[in-house]
């Protein structure tokens, strides 16, 4: 990579930038390990692990020569992302987390870890292949909770290959571009399904574009439901799938650069700085079905349904210690409201989500020099169900504003604060009867570190000291139910460790 | 961030237009903040009643009249056609609201619906769609809707000129704590015995027998005491202390067990109501203080126009002079007036309905006498020439009304004596539907219909009447209105709004005193087998003539017994032109020189006369 740098990179290094791009958090052009994106506390709505674009390729075999790559080679890679908090409430309970919007700060998010194994070989005739596992880690950790057991997902499992600058693959695969790193998102794309895609990169215009289709049909009575049947043959039950309507969604992605290369200049004095602007679209289908009450042994017929989002991104990037800044808008209609992994639970009277939309505004952006860092991001979110009654708790707004100073007193040890503030108003009357029910919290905090990886916003991994105090208002505190502590308490601390680390992961290479 | 930029091929050109393209489609899409309802906030009170006499009620059971937002229908059993009525069915505030329009076709003006708070969920496989578990008298029960769904009931009704009527129950809470009978702090049903020397019997601590003493603990050894009232803690079902306050307190019920014997008046008072509904203390004053505090705060969030009071008899007298005084009393301060406050007494005893309505009580009452002896045993049975009542029976119990019932307007009340605002019904949620008993006899139904729209007092029609619903007891009789599809072309539905649109056109038949013209005890093959006639007339002198042949085998007139053979006597001059608006036919009728009327009525129909003067074409 670093020859490569001096000139305009192959088509397939571009891909593997983009994919650096990707975490808007982290806009390298060196070459030099991005930081691995990381996982939302809960899978759904957005769940999240570390996975770059779908084009990106593998690292290694496009920086040998071509005629290294005549012969067969290849190799297993071990990479992983994890976090493990444990904090104390400082009243003798443990550290919880306080938000009222659907993401807001990650330093008091649950623990999350994965492991990635996967193979990647180089063939005759330039072909790249990977395939990738990936396991995913959730509490509770026998060490916590004595229980010798954990929840484990499978988060990816696809085979990919890449020839000529077009890059093919399949199976289980989190697709997804750029994350917001504060608030643990992906603001723009983030597709959880199993499927397959093919991207292309066209050198000339420093263009890429992407196609992914995937299908999920989760386990909820929305999507699938299996019942007993009178066996064919002899006694008894079996059970037969009754309800059967996967979602299917495609995407494209356009992605364009506008960065300094050999035969273009944009930047003087900011060799690696650029522009990225990509615009996003996806479509939602699932079929009619009808599900079993098996109370009432009736039908219930779901009608068929569909969605649609669009989406852009422009992200700013001066390819120095991970400084950048990005603004994202979206909005979806219908079933593209809806998360892939979440399963609509309000409708319109016809019983779908025709009406249904949500708009997400965000901001983001990073800064480095010398000692010191700022990293901030903004959400600005609109979500309406499909529902025909104007107060209802599946309508709302929500906003978060969140900024992380750091001072890397030392090469290996630094010290961070952050402030956040978030609110969610839902178009339901307050308990005060004065107008909508706004919660809002404002948050302070401080994290001191070790750093072995050294100075750095994203330098991983890190070992911390964590101290948030929360204030939550009356509107916060309404959530809970009567019997909860954080119905009553104003002020919440969290106070312990954090860990977090990433490393060698195929899709921040 | 310390380098310069220098653009050699600007790349914000491009972005400047894909920003501008983004930015406006977000504009386009963004749906604007979360806003509600103007009526979320306004908690306007008014006075929206001048006479009540001129309503035409409609009682609805929400969760069976319309399904207007499925995202509620929390544990809904739904089997169209088959039944399930004894669980949630969907119906909710929103479903009311969209059918406005067909209850104003239909003619109704005022809205009765079934109560809004917070109930046990279910209790023995029985869920409490029908309102009267109730667990907390503050919250509004989830399944219907929220406040502000409710308020913008309320105010799209009143827009339409219609009230809004809310159920309450003061008598007892829902099924809320058990009877520790043998002191194991759990709540058993036990069988015992063999049959043989001990009798096999069952104990429930969820509803035993009524016991004067209070319910008594037990163990092997004899009696112990009072058995332990203990609350259950159940938060899936609600089934959790009740509230506010006092109710959620053991001393606040009388815990004497279920009512076993209707007669006796010591068990019918302090009693559980059947199902485990425990009997709250209402003699206590903080029992007292709280519902009417918390009733009346229905009214000023809501802007209800009345209340409909649930087992009326069950409740000691004192409770409802303190508790519609003080009601009134608060509502009158902030601009409420005419707040209409009518009572369930479900029983026969006319003397015991109206002992109700008696100076400084409720306003109106449920005619239950009424719909005994004359909707069931005059029209219902019409079938049954063998059961049938003669219309003697209608006269007979009329005639008893000024002594049994309050003949002066209440103080603060609706300025109209209880004796000329009786509530007048052919069945209800707690009886079988009319054609249930008249074995689908539908001109038997709205014959009494007849009668139930232009006699003294308020029409009160059980939703579904218009669409000849015909189910049994509860719950065959809560049928889900939302599956008929809401047809207005049916003979009943015509005839209850044409009923309605003569009620409106002709004051006398909603403010006329009344004076009966013509009863007989003859059912059978005579000349005048089920003629009943009466007129009524207002102050400015504007009359009207109904008369009903209840008989269904043969056309009656006036004229048998005797001799003197009986007449139908009018008080209208002589040579009056009389014209039937009822009938399509507008039959012509002269008052003849002695201010009789001859007319011949069809089998289970009727004639209501106009002066063809006062016709309203």
């Amino acid at each position: 990579m670093r020859a490569a740098r001096k000139k305009l990179p192959p088509a397939s290094s571009w891909l593997v930038v983009l994919a650096t791009l990707g975490a808007s958090r982290a806009a390298r052009a060196d070459g030099e390990p991005a930081p691995v994106a990381h996982e939302a506390t809960t899978p759904a709505p957005t769940p999240a692990t570390a996975i770059a674009e779908p084009v990106a390729a593998p690292k290694k075999a496009e920086t040998e020569a071509p005629a290294e790559r005549d012969a067969s080679r290849g190799r297993f890679e071990f990479g992983s992302y994890g976090r493990v908090n444990v904090a104390s409430d400082l009243r003798g309970g443990t550290g919880r987390g306080a938000d009222v919007v659907a993401f807001g700060s990650r330093l008091d998010e649950e623990s999350y870890a994965e492991l990635e194994l996967r193979r990647e070989d180089t063939l005759p005739g330039g072909v790249a292949t990977r395939v990738v596992s990936t396991l995913a880690l959730l509490p509770p950790f026998f060490h916590f909770s004595g229980k010798l057991d954990t929840t484990i997902a499978v988060r990816q499992l696809y085979a990919q290959g890449q020839l000529h600058g077009v890059t093919i693959w399949g199976g289980v695969r989190m697709v997804r571009g750029d994350d917001v790193y504060l608030l643990n998102l992906w603001p723009l794309d983030n597709q959880n399904t199993v499927g397959g895609g093919i991207g292309k990169t066209f050198e000339a215009t420093d263009t890429q574009v992407a196609l992914h289709a995937g299908m999920s049909r989760l386990d909820t009575l929305y999507q699938s439901q299996e019942i007993p049947a009178t066996a064919p043959f002899g006694v008894g039950a079996q059970s037969i799938t009754y309800l059967d309507r996967p979602r299917t969604i495609e995407t494209l992605k356009v992605t364009q650069f506008f960065r300094n290369g050999a035969d273009r200049t944009y930047f003087r004095g900011m060799e690696k700085a650029g522009f990225k602007a990509i615009g996003y679209g996806e479509a939602h289908q699932v079929s009619a079905g009808a599900r079993r009450d098996t109370n009432t042994n009736q039908d219930v017929s779901l009608p068929s349904d569909t969605g649609w989002m669009l989406g852009s991104q422009l992200t700013f990037f001066t390819g120095q210690r991970d400084t950048h800044a990005s603004l994202v808008l979206r909005h979806a209609q219908g079933l593209a409201a809806y998360d892939p992994l979440a399963t609509p639970d309000t409708f319109s009277l016809e019983r779908t989500t025709q009406g249904a939309s949500e708009t997400r505004v965000v901001l983001s952006g990073n800064v480095e020099g010398g000692a010191f860092g700022v990293n901030g991001a903004a959400l600005f979110r609109w979500f309406r169900d499909a529902g025909p009654s104007p107060t209802t708790f599946s309508k709302y707004d929500e906003a978060v504003a969140i900024v992380r100073p750091s001072w890397f007193f030392a090469e290996h040890f630094g010290l961070s604060l952050e402030g956040s503030i978030q609110a969610r108003r839902y178009a339901v009357l307050s308990p005060e009867g004065d107008g909508p029910l706004t919660a809002t919290l404002v948050r302070g905090g401080v994290l001191p570190y070790f750093s072995p990886a050294g100075r750095g916003t994203f330098k991983r991994p890190i070992i911390g000291l964590v101290y948030l105090a929360t204030a939550r208002d009356g509107g916060a505190r309404a959530l809970y139910p009567e019997g909860d502590r954080f119905r009553e308490r104003r002020l919440e601390h969290y106070a312990g460790l954090t860990v977090e680390w990433w490393f060698n992961s195929s899709s921040y290479p | 961030m310390a380098h310069r930029l220098s653009l050699r091929k600007s790349p914000f050109a491009p972005l400047r237009s894909a920003a501008a393209l983004a930015a406006l489609s977000l504009a386009l899409a963004a749906p604007g903040c979360v806003e509600l309802p103007p009526e979320a906030t306004s908690k306007a009170m008014a006075t929206h009643v001048q006479d009540w006499r001129d309503e035409v009620l409609y009682q609805v059971l929400v969760d069976r009249f319309d399904n207007g937002d499925p995202n509620n229908d929390f544990g809904v059993q739904r089997r169209p056609g088959v039944g399930a009525l004894a669980r949630y069915q969907g119906g909710d505030w929103r479903g009311l609201e969209n059918r406005i329009p067909y209850l104003k076709e239909l003619g109704i003006t005022t809205v009765w619906i079934s109560p809004i708070v917070k109930n046990v969920e279910t209790d023995a496989d029985v869920d409490a769609y029908h309102g009267y578990w109730a667990q907390d008298l503050t919250e509004v029960n989830p399944h219907f809707g929220d406040i502000v769904t409710l308020r913008s009931l309320s105010k799209r009704l009143h827009e339409n000129g219609m009230k809004l009527i809310l159920d309450v129950v003061t008598n007892h809470m829902g099924q809320v704590f058990f009877y520790d009978m043998n002191m194991n702090g759990k709540a058993d049903i036990q069988t015992g015995g063999t049959g043989g020397t001990s009798p096999v019997e069952r104990v429930t601590e969820f509803d035993p027998d009524f016991d004067p003493r209070g319910i008594q603990a037990s163990t092997s050894l004899g009696l112990a005491g009072r058995a332990p009232l203990i609350f259950f803690d159940v938060p899936a079902i609600h089934r959790t202390p009740p509230k506010p306050g006092i109710l959620g307190e053991a001393s606040a019920y009388h815990g004497m067990g279920r009512i076993t014997n209707y007669d006796n008046d010591q068990q019918v008072m302090l009693g559980d109501f059947p199902g485990g509904l425990k009997d709250l203390a209402t003699e206590l004053p903080k029992v007292r203080e709280t519902l009417v505090d918390v009733f009346a705060h229905w009214v000023e969030e809501v802007d209800f126009d009345g209340f409909r009071i649930d087992t009326v008899k069950h409740v000691e007298h004192e409770f409802w002079q303190v508790f519609t005084r003080n009601v009134r009393e608060r509502l009158a301060r902030q601009g409420k007036k005419n707040f209409l406050m009518f009572g369930e007494i479900f029983d026969g005893k006319d003397s015991l309905i109206g002992s109700y309505t008696k100076p400084g009580e409720l306003d109106s009452a449920f005619y239950f006498s009424q719909h005994f002896s004359v909707y069931r045993d005059v029209f219902q049975l019409a079938h049954d020439a063998k059961a049938q009542k003669g219309t003697q029976q209608i006269a007979d119990l009329w005639a008893e009304r000024p002594k049994n019932y309050g003949t002066e307007p209440q103080e603060n009340g609706i300025g109209v004596p209880p004796t000329k605002a009786l509530v007048n019904f052919l069945d209800n949620h707690d009886r079988p539907r009319f054609l249930f008993d008249a074995a689908g006899d539908t001109a038997a139904l709205r014959n009494a219909l007849t009668l139930l729209y232009t006699e003294e007092g308020m029409p009160c029609v059980y939703y579904g009447t218009e669409q000849d619903f015909k189910g049994g007891n509860d719950p065959a009789n809560r049928e889900v209105l939302w599956d008929t599809g809401f047809p207005t072309s049916g003979d009943t539905f015509r005839h209850m709004a044409k009923l309605a649109r003569l009620r409106r056109a002709y004051a006398p038949l909603r403010r006329g005193d009344l004076e009966l013209r013509y009863a007989t005890s003859a059912v059978g093959e005579e000349r005048d087998a089920g003629l009943f006639a009466f007129e009524r007339k207002t102050e400015d002198g504007a009359v009207v003539v109904v008369i009903l042949n209840t008989n269904a085998r043969h056309p009656s007139a006036p004229g048998s017994g005797g001799p003197p053979a009986k007449v139908l006597r009018t008080a209208i001059r002589a040579g009056t032109k009389l014209v039937d608006v009822l009938g399509p036919e507008a039959t012509e009728v002269v008052v003849k020189g002695d201010q009789t009327l001859d007319v011949t009525v069809p089998p289970q129909s009727a004639m209501i006369l106009v002066p063809d003067s006062d016709r309203v074409r």
